[in-house]
């Protein structure tokens, strides 16, 4: 435990004093969000579409939609229910509240009474800013209604966008795209190591091979936790991009991630020579791959003939699953799918790789 | 006296290259164990195969009473190893990297005193990359000391040093000894085995050609003295042997090394050969026998070309 210990600081050290890695890990991929993210996105909204739908006709729900539109924030619409969910699936609201018949004889019944609010999760500011404006001015009517206890209960409903802002769609695939790098160019230092004769050197100590695999390994997992928290906060920081899914689903897709592209690489340095014969290939599997799986655009808009490639790449099923868990982008395939692919690119590598590596 | 290595008929072949070709040789405590040869040799090889780094195809190495082939691990934390090559983790500090090296093993000895025994206590926080090559060298010495092992391997240590740094890895090979270690050194530099060596091993082709004390070697092989020369014409091998005193020549591309038990007398009798055939004698000099003239002798050839 000891030697694994050293063994991982001394990783870092030599990590960080490697400048260019350093830029290539964290500097790089925010650079691209930067640059897609300022291409692609609008000004910000200061004002927010909300639709109102009254089923309701008592005084009581004539009075709070006064209420509402007397809120600055909101560009309040009154419609039907059916013309407010299309606005709001087009994009064209940003909630939808919706008062439902029955409203004002609840409470005049001094029983709960439900007023439902729709918005898209994938835009933050619904959540964030929307809700609780909408809360407070609901809880201020309320309490004016009833003096005490509160009777109107705000029900949050989410509805699935499959109308992703680009940066959004983006995000996720350049978090895939900086994990895969992050595992293939993790082995060049290894195969450095090799031509420079350290690995035979270290070969003459009772150090046990395994125990320099998982140090490495182990320490590219903590790089890949780093860049990806680096990732998520630049994204939410700057464009509002959200993380709507479970978090531990997404730590468990960047470890698998980043497990495959590893042994992807160990087995690419497996038959490089060196490291003029590393590069090329690296960079042979690297590009098909950043443009043929849905990173930058999504694969419909890609020729059909081009399908079984991009069918057969992993990094297609890293991206589909931190898309769908981050923004809740509509599925390519499914976890389950998703997993396996992974879960197969990566036993089929590290099969190759434990065959054909060459220590000396 | 208590062996610390036994070779016992070693072989390695490369494709049809026997590198190593039936060696055997012991390499007791307390020594500085030298194997001698020209590049190529099969010195390396058989070095890398007694570490347990290599694999030979037949053959026991037995070192400190273990098994390399059964318990390469327990022999690697009782030995020591300097490789030809190794430009150590650039980015690096001296000190970072011999306590890298230090958590390798289960005991380390003091890192401070091995960066004061090879003197690079001005440069102990200097990254790797920015060493010299003779700090590199002495770096690498130090590492091969970091566990305090029984029995120290250098593999051609001074090779690319200048006069000066090689001097300091001597006396620091000589310092380790003194400390009771055994020393198992390669090299091709004949001054280094005959100057630090206790018994110096001969090698070529895969095979050892004499094992002795390096005076031994000379005095066994030479009684005589080595006169040197270079000729503007051909002469053969016969007419040079016919000269007084004469008991060996050598020549080899224009160069004349006779050998000679009265120098006095086989110098004249060249000068007089010289004045009657009409050629010129150049650059003579005369010297004591050394190892390269055994070397010469058992195998025709010079160890450097």
């Amino acid at each position: 435990m000891k030697t694994f210990n050293i063994l991982l600081v001394a990783n870092a050290k030599q990590f960080v004093r490697e400048k260019a890695a350093l830029f290539w890990t964290f500097i790089f991929p925010i650079f691209f969000i930067l640059i897609f993210g300022a291409v692609f996105s609008g000004g910000d909204d200061i004002t927010f579409n909300v639709g109102l739908v009254v089923e309701d006709d008592s005084a009581v729900a004539q009075n709070m939609s006064v209420a509402l539109g007397q809120v600055s924030a909101f560009d309040l619409t009154l419609g039907q229910r059916a013309d407010e969910m299309k606005a709001l699936e087009d994009g064209d609201r940003r909630a939808v509240i919706v008062v439902n018949n029955g409203f004002g004889e609840s409470i005049a019944q001094g029983q709960m009474a439900n007023v439902d609010v729709y918005y898209d999760p994938a835009q933050t500011s619904s959540s964030q800013i929307l809700l609780p404006i909408i809360q407070k001015v609901i809880d201020n009517f309320d309490r004016a209604l009833s003096g005490s206890t509160p009777l109107i209960q705000i029900n949050e409903e989410t509805l699935q966008s499959h109308n992703l802002r680009a940066i959004d769609y983006l995000v996720p695939g350049i978090l895939a795209m900086a994990l895969m790098q992050l595992g293939l160019f993790a082995v060049a230092p290894i195969v450095v190591d090799r031509e420079n004769k350290v690995l035979k050197r270290l070969g003459a100590t009772p150090l046990r091979r395994s125990t320099m695999i998982t140090s490495t390994v182990v320490f590219n997992l903590i790089v890949a936790v780093v860049q990806a928290a680096l990732i998520i906060i630049v994204a939410r920081l700057v464009f509002d991009v959200p993380m709507l899914g479970n978090w531990f689903y997404l730590a468990g897709f960047i470890v698998l991630g980043t497990l495959t592209f590893l042994a992807m690489g160990y087995m690419l340095s497996a038959f490089a020579k060196n490291q003029q014969t590393l590069m090329p290939l690296i960079m042979i599997v690297q590009f098909p791959m950043m443009f043929l799986s849905g990173i930058f655009f999504p694969l419909e808009m890609m020729p059909g003939f081009m399908r079984p490639i991009m069918d057969a790449m992993p990094l297609t099923y890293l991206g589909d699953s931190l898309r769908q868990i981050m923004v809740e982008s509509s599925a390519l395939h499914s976890h389950v799918i998703n997993l396996a692919v992974l879960g197969g690119w990566f036993v089929v590598c590290l099969i190759l790789a434990v065959r054909f590596f060459k220590w000396e | 006296m208590k062996a610390v290595i036994k070779v016992d008929h070693l072989r390695k072949s490369y494709k049809d290259i026997k590198a190593v070709n039936d060696i055997s040789f012991r390499v007791y405590e307390g020594e500085i164990f030298g194997m001698l040869g020209p590049n190529g040799a099969g010195k390396t090889t058989t070095m890398e195969i007694v570490e347990g780094i290599r694999k030979a195809d037949s053959g026991r190495v037995m070192v400190l009473g273990v098994d390399v082939r059964k318990h390469p691990r327990q022999v690697k934390a009782n030995i020591g190893v300097q490789l030809q090559t190794t430009s150590l983790y650039p980015r690096l500090s001296v000190r970072e990297v011999m306590a890298l090296f230090a958590s390798f093993y289960p005991k380390s000895a003091s890192i401070d005193k091995l960066i004061k025994l090879v003197d690079l206590e001005d440069s102990r926080k200097k990254r790797c990359k920015n060493l010299s090559g003779g700090q590199q060298q002495r770096l690498s010495i130090a590492l091969a000391l970091v566990n305090n092992p029984k029995v120290l391997f250098l593999d051609e240590p001074t090779s690319g040093l200048d006069p000066q740094s090689r001097h300091n890895i001597w006396n620091m090979i000589e310092y380790v000894r003194s400390k009771g270690k055994s020393v198992f050194i390669t090299t091709h530099y004949m001054e280094e085995a005959q100057r630090l060596c206790d018994r110096v091993a001969i090698i070529d082709y895969g095979k050892i050609i004499a094992t002795d004390k390096p005076d031994k070697l000379v005095s066994q092989h030479f009684q005589e003295e080595a006169i040197e020369f270079e000729l503007n014409q051909q002469l053969g091998d016969d007419v040079l042997r016919g000269v007084a005193g004469v008991t060996n020549v050598v020549q080899e591309n224009g160069k004349v090394t006779v050998y000679s038990s009265a120098v006095p007398v086989t110098v004249s009798a060249l000068l007089d050969l010289a004045k009657q055939r009409g050629f010129e004698l150049t650059n003579l000099y005369v010297r004591r026998a050394t190892l390269e003239d055994v070397f010469l002798k058992l195998t025709g050839r010079r160890i450097r070309e």
